[in-house]
């Protein structure tokens, strides 16, 4: 019998499928499109009719994420965020004690995982620098695609604006320098690093498992493991994995 | 009628009752106002920059729109620098300023002096300051009682709480009135509360009073208890002192960090507090003081961040959620 987990986040929705503790199938959706295609506005609420989205039929559903306090989705219990990605790292790690860092759209999640539960955390706050929305937008400005970004990490240019707006036009400066464009594209992975350390300094523990769409970035990953001078595990699915922690929570619910 | 002064923050409101004047601190009308969003905007549209604290914005255009203050009490010292120029822009625009400053260092003299200076402009003496001390104390006894039922009883909300301890600012221009207010609360206080509702988390409110309007609401719907407002309790003049110039030095809000943190620190034990979220305003000295108050609160602090006046935006309203989360695992 399958749990699904479902993560509403700023720039996708991931649907996660499980039965008997695996992940059997996964689905993204971009989020404005999913909101969109499967969901209806009753009494000034937005629903998300999960038979729409034509799903193999489920015993639980779990949801979480950006979206949340906005929308319902039928027959979903709701968990709170953070909780859920807790959860995603304690199954896909098996360890009881890290911190985790997910970097997603436009959030910066720093929690501390110490005997299996949260003991503290630390998010960005009114800015969405060091999200992966600042990376698509620094990659565009470069004319490069996220993969090709995410192998530079050699010679960072320094930048200094930590802004996702203002970075733009710092890094238009730095083209205009000379500089190569993989010199330029580790500098704006290295950004992204020097933003997230001192958050996930003050929480440090000897593993760090880092998910979200960030993690994606292998080049960010081994900037921060030299940063932070800490083992930094990246799971199989560090994009699902609030997704994840809400499947579970779902299958431990029944 | 009598006159009306406004104030920028808290100060010896007992000169200005004892001069026949009428208090009317300029935050409570802003945040209560209509649309204290636009009051804002206003100030922009002045060229007040957006990176700078909405309050002092909001602050900026009530005065200017409230009718029959021409006088403002601005506080130099104690509060934020911001103020230095948002008074000079309010005597651009023919406003009366009369600067006030509390002695970073709690100097006692310095402090009776910058009394002693704007009861010589309202034209009081110690006599009558001392009376309305007197008077004033009665009603603050109340606003204690409500504090007292809040954490003790569960038998008044976090949100009560706020409004009737913020209020002791300037008592609403009336004390007799405001006292009275008191006395209905007192009266509706729900005593059994504690008993009926299972263990709640118990949340601690640090720092200035939220800009948004449903901090309160919105943490009591997920099942906690705010049991502590810091500035709002410091408000009312929570330690009972007969000196006057002595109340003003106790009162922790105007002095260093440490003060405040002793205050917080002792409260939380008393009050068994299991949480405490420290609200700071965007542009705000007082989120570099944060990093102090992190590091020497016994107990877990989500440091919260509000900008304009509205509901909560759904970051910290995650934020939130997180917290209250992992206090009631």
């Amino acid at each position: 019998m399958l749990y699904i987990g479902l993560d509403l986040g700023s720039r996708y929705v991931k649907a996660v499928f499980m039965a008997k503790d695996k992940v059997v199938e996964d689905r993204t959706y971009e989020t404005l499109s999913f909101y969109r295609d499967f969901g209806r506005r009753v009494n000034n609420e937005l629903i998300i009719d999960h038979q729409r989205l034509n799903w193999p039929p489920f015993k639980g559903l779990v949801s979480t994420g950006y979206g949340r306090n906005l929308l319902k989705v039928a027959g979903a219990k709701v968990v709170p965020e953070l909780r859920a990605h807790a959860q995603g790292a304690l199954f896909q790690t098996g360890l009881q004690d890290f911190t985790l860092l997910d970097l997603g759209g436009q959030d910066s999640k720093v929690v501390k995982v110490k005997d299996g539960r949260m003991v503290d955390f630390r998010t960005n706050d009114k800015c969405a620098a060091s999200s992966g929305r600042y990376l698509e937008n620094m990659a565009a400005v470069l004319g490069i695609t996220l993969a090709e970004l995410s192998e530079c990490f050699e010679e960072p240019v320094e930048l200094t604006a930590t802004c996702a707006v203002f970075g733009e036009s710092e890094l238009i400066g730095q083209i205009i320098a000379g500089y190569t464009w993989q010199q330029l594209a580790a500098g704006v992975n290295q950004s992204i690093v020097k933003r997230v350390v001192p958050m996930a300094g003050e929480l440090i523990s000897p593993v760090v498992v880092f998910t979200g769409g960030v993690a994606r970035n292998r080049a960010v990953g081994r900037l921060l493991r030299e940063a932070l001078g800490v083992e930094v595990i990246v799971p199989v699915y560090p994009q699902l994995n609030g997704a994840i922690g809400c499947a579970v929570l779902a299958a431990a619910d029944r | 009628m009598a006159k009306k002064v406004g104030i920028t923050t808290t100060v010896p409101v007992e000169i200005i009752y004892a001069a026949g004047w009428v208090p009317v601190d300029l935050n409570n009308i802003f945040i209560a106002g209509q649309q204290p969003g636009v009051a804002v905007e206003k100030a922009e549209q002045a060229g007040f920059p957006r990176n700078i604290c909405g309050w002092i914005k909001g602050l900026y255009t009530t005065l200017l729109e409230q009718p029959g203050i021409e006088t403002v009490i601005a506080v130099t010292q104690g509060d934020c620098s911001n103020t230095h120029a948002l008074m000079e822009t309010w005597q651009v625009a023919g406003i009366k300023v009369i600067p006030f400053a509390f002695p970073y260092d709690r100097d006692y003299d310095l402090l009776k002096l910058q009394m002693e200076k704007l009861m010589a402009y309202f034209g009081t003496g110690w006599e009558q300051v001392n009376r309305w001390k007197n008077r004033l104390d009665q009603v603050r006894k109340k606003a204690h009682l409500i504090d007292r039922l809040t954490w003790e009883g569960e038998a008044i909300s976090g949100e009560i709480n706020h409004l009737a301890l913020i209020g002791c600012s300037d008592f609403n221009g009336d004390p007799d009135a405001y006292e009275r207010y008191l006395d209905s609360l007192i009266v509706g206080a729900n005593l059994t509360a504690k008993t009926a509702q299972p263990r709640r988390v118990r949340l601690g409110y640090a720092g200035v009073p939220p800009i948004v309007t449903d901090f309160y609401q919105y943490c009591e719907a997920y099942g906690a208890k705010i049991v502590y407002n810091e500035v709002q309790r410091q408000f009312a003049m929570p330690f009972a002192e007969p000196d006057i110039v002595e109340q003003y030095r106790r009162y922790t809000y105007p002095y260093p960090v440490f003060r405040r943190l002793e205050d917080i620190n002792r409260e939380i034990a008393c009050r068994r507090i299991d949480g405490l979220v420290h609200y700071t305003q965007s542009f705000c000295f007082r989120q570099i003081e944060d990093i102090i108050l992190r590091k020497q609160v016994k107990v877990p602090v989500l440091t919260l961040e509000g900008d304009r006046p509205g509901r909560l935006d759904a970051r910290s309203r995650m934020r939130l959620d997180a917290f209250l989360d992992m206090l009631a695992a």
